[in-house]
């Protein structure tokens, strides 16, 4: 049996989990704690890929990092990375559809934190770093968990705005679920039985892993 | 530390605060009922909350000024504050909570300081709870030691007795008392709870719908108060309107529709003059029930009135007689010959909710209610119930009026 549509996949969404738990985290933070003009636009604007569907946002992607566009042009010319189907366009993809999953529990987490723990931290002369790190970060934390977990799940059956961006090369983008739907496509019931197995027992134990491990005194 | 501030904010509700006054080297109580603000105030004072305008200097150092666009960093204030659910961080240890503040530190200091704010606050054996595992009182003491490890200049305690049941509380308060005498910082006292501030407070601040309504030593605001609705706060049930008839010196008549004529003596600063309206009060516990068994002698009492008692509230140690008053129809004929005795007058008891006021019977035309608080024993020893008649004395230097 091929592996790689599973490696690739396992590949793909740790490479998205990491940025969207990056990016999510400053977003979810932002939004949980401070107020600004425009809080409710962005936060519109982040969940979006929600309700959006995956072949829309996957034509907005391909319009944003395609080569004739100036970010994608930008982006080859300057950087060298090429984000149109390779799987770096996979990545972006599952990074911009999982980011309202990773966003939501991480953002509720965070408010979670009552204001009077952080004034207590604020009136002991903490710094507010020292109170994200020491206070913050650690009363919330499982909430970000629960986010990353879902959005790394939500990355792995990633697949119209992947198919739209990335495309399906096989060897180099066909992620998991896009070779189910090829073999599938194919007549090939046999490959497709072994992929969705895969796919489920992996899900499963993300989702029976993380909830064990989330579990605690507080 | 003294402790100065006059600050002003209106809130998105439609509710303003605009009060400041100056603590000094002290104990001061800010006592007002729900919602009055007081929270609000400390939390202006720490910045927490940014006023729109006014000033806040501790020890002759500005923290906030508007006009000089000052605003001292929360964390660079050493401002002490027990927040009213403690806010202990339930992710650390008591020994991690109280070393919170004072990480800085070389090891074997936090730990000798730690141990010493431990000890003070009967938490031996504790440090190695999380704040889940602690009763109330525990918690409560683990934030103050961790409030008191950092060393603040002044201490700013935001109801901290008020999720502790009566029992826990009255032990509490004796320890903050113990605990102020071994750390002597200034500290704002927040509560809505009478006997508290009494207790507690050398100094009160009265405070009503964000303004601040007087301010001074204890005794002068629980027995002269300067305005109505400090009087209500302050546990004085009976408040009355009159005009005053004669006036001397140092004693003024008041004709009332309600208690027909009641004489008083006459606060400092204040000159009646006659057909002048004032109110005055009378605490309950200070309202003397006569024994009807005794004749009245030639030393004749101030203010004997009667009444019809129209209900009997208990309420623990105490209990409460409504008296319904007849108005003109005075009880000065019935005072002839013998002495008159009076029942043991009581300290001072209050109420937990100032709102329980005389307002729950309607007295009828012409008729008012006075409210008289007795001990237990004169209620058995009286046999006084719904029903009967008594009369009673308000004397004289009792009637406190609010010129």
């Amino acid at each position: 049996m091929d592996l790689f549509p599973l490696l690739l996949t396992i590949k793909v969404s740790f490479t998205a989990t990491v940025f969207t738990v990056i990016t999510g985290l400053a977003l979810a933070y932002l939004m949980a704690k401070k107020d600004f003009f425009g809080k409710d636009v962005l936060d519109a604007l982040v969940m979006q890929p929600l309700v959006i569907p995956p072949t829309v946002l996957g034509y907005y992607l391909l319009t944003v990092f395609g080569r004739s566009s100036h970010l994608g042009g930008f982006l080859e010319d300057f950087a060298g990375v090429q984000i149109v189907f390779t799987w770096k366009g996979a990545v972006v993809a599952s990074i911009i559809s999982s980011l309202p999953l990773f966003v939501k529990p991480a953002r509720a987490a965070l408010e979670g934190v009552g204001a009077d723990l952080e004034n207590a931290a604020r009136l002991l002369g903490k710094t507010e770093f020292e109170i994200i790190r020491t206070v913050t970060l650690p009363l919330a934390w499982r909430g970000i968990a629960a986010g990353a977990v879902m959005s790394f799940a939500r990355a792995t059956g990633e697949f119209g705005a992947t198919l739209m961006v990335a495309g399906n090369i096989p060897g180099l983008t066909q992620t998991l679920p896009i070779a189910i739907y090829d073999a599938v496509q194919s007549g090939d019931y046999r490959a497709a039985n072994t992929l969705v197995g895969v796919i489920t027992v992996f899900s499963f134990l993300v989702l029976f892993l993380a909830g064990r491990f989330t579990k605690g005194r507080f | 530390m003294s402790l100065r501030f006059k600050l002003k904010k209106s809130f998105s509700t439609g509710f303003s605060i605009d009060a400041g006054f100056a603590v000094e080297e002290e104990l001061l109580v800010l006592f007002g009922p729900s919602g009055a603000g007081k929270t609000q105030i400390l939390k202006m004072i720490s910045g927490i909350i940014t006023p729109d305008e006014g000033a806040v200097s501790v020890g002759g150092e500005t923290l906030f000024d508007s006009s000089r666009h000052i605003n001292v960093p929360i964390r660079e204030r050493k401002i002490g504050y027990l927040f009213q659910d403690y806010a202990l961080f339930p992710h650390m240890t008591v020994f991690g909570n109280i070393s919170y503040g004072i990480s800085r530190l070389e090891k074997r200091r936090v730990s000798e300081k730690v141990a010493e704010l431990i000890g003070v606050m009967r938490l031996s054996g504790l440090e190695d709870r999380y704040p889940h595992e602690l009763s109330g009182g525990q918690k409560q003491r683990t934030a103050l030691a961790r409030t008191l490890a950092a060393e603040p200049r002044i201490l700013l305690l935001d109801e901290p007795f008020s999720a502790l049941d009566y029992q826990v509380r009255e032990k509490l308060r004796a320890d903050l008392l113990n605990i102020h005498k071994i750390y002597p910082i200034t500290t704002i006292f927040v509560t809505h709870d009478l006997e508290e501030a009494f207790m507690l407070g050398r100094s009160i601040a009265v405070i009503n719908n964000g303004r601040l309504e007087q301010t001074g030593p204890r005794d002068e605001l629980f027995y002269r108060p300067r305005t109505r609705n400090v009087a209500r706060f302050l546990g004085f049930r009976n408040i009355f309107d009159g005009t005053v008839e004669a006036a001397d010196g140092s004693q003024v008549a008041i004709r009332t529709r309600e208690l027909g004529l009641i004489k008083a003596g006459v606060p400092s600063g204040w000159t009646p003059s006659a057909g002048q309206k004032v109110s005055f009060c009378i605490r309950p516990e200070e309202v003397i029930v006569i024994r009807p068994d005794r004749v009245l002698g030639d030393r004749v009492q101030d203010n004997v009135l009667e009444g019809e008692i129209l209900d009997v509230v208990g309420k623990g140690s105490t209990h409460v007689l409504y008296l319904k008053m007849h108005g003109e129809r005075e009880a000065s004929g019935m005072i002839s010959g013998g002495q008159a005795s009076e029942s043991e007058s009581t300290t001072v008891h209050s109420e937990d909710s100032p709102r329980l006021a005389a307002g729950s019977f309607k007295a009828g035309e012409g008729a008012a209610l006075l409210k008289v608080e007795v001990p237990n024993f004169v209620l058995r020893k009286l046999a006084l119930a719904r029903g009967k008649r008594i009369r009673v004395s308000l004397k004289r230097e009792d009637v406190w009026i609010i010129p």
